[in-house]
């Protein structure tokens, strides 16, 4: 079992997950204060995937995954969740397209 | 495991949050469920009823355990307390700072590079 390191990959993965076996997957948060680490981890109890960081800016980040997955689980996984996770796409890809190849 | 309604659990979480400053970590797993035992959701897919399911929450500190859950009614009010409760005691995560910020870019750049792939 392996860290996924890039976040874009975690989302696409998780939900991936999900949607094959959206009874049997859950989505666990584990928050250690005194050592400031945040763990998310999604698993069908086959496949287990895990995203670890310190970072403040990543909790940001895991504020949409929360939403996108309470939407998913209380609406159904067929729901679609473009507009959830469209946003942040939205939002985050123009300036890194643009500070990246300005250079 | 003590099932709640959502605002006394999110009240109970946040005092988990509180105590486990010093020492210990907080888990939060959530997971699709209908709440029924399998028996009962075998007598259901029988007579051919729907299973109703819910989004379920559980929290622990390793020595308490609780839990609700939200259905499609209620989950986004929830989720937005749910969030300003993570966003308030998530503090020890570390703010960007300037000697990181040359990596972030970098990692920015890979990011970037690596998206159209997937397009």
């Amino acid at each position: 079992m392996v860290y996924i390191t890039s976040w874009d990959e975690f989302v696409e993965r998780t939900v991936q997950l999900f949607r094959a076996d959206p009874e049997s997957t859950r989505y666990c948060m584990k928050y250690r204060h005194c050592d400031g680490k945040l763990v998310l981890k999604v698993t069908d109890n086959k496949e287990c995937l895990k995203f670890k960081t310190d970072q403040a800016q990543d909790a940001k980040k895991m504020e949409k995954l929360n939403n996108i997955f309470f939407t998913l689980m209380a609406r159904g996984p067929d729901v679609d969740i473009s507009e959830i996770s469209g946003k942040e796409q939205i939002e985050a890809q123009p300036a890194k397209k643009g500070r990246g190849r300005k250079q | 495991m003590v099932l709640l309604q959502p605002d006394p659990f999110l009240n109970e979480l946040t005092s988990m949050f509180e105590r486990s400053t010093e020492t210990g970590s907080v888990w939060v797993t959530l997971k699709r469920s209908s709440l029924k035992s399998k028996v009962q959701r075998n007598k259901l897919k029988t007579a051919q009823q729907p299973i109703e399911y819910r989004c379920l929450i559980r929290a622990t500190n390793a020595k308490k355990t609780i839990s609700t859950s939200v259905g499609v009614k209620d989950h986004q009010r929830f989720q937005a307390s749910y969030a300003t409760i993570l966003k308030a005691h998530m503090a020890a995560l570390k703010k960007r700072e300037r000697k990181d910020r040359k990596k972030a870019v970098e990692d920015k750049k890979e990011s970037g590079s690596k998206k159209p792939k997937r397009a």
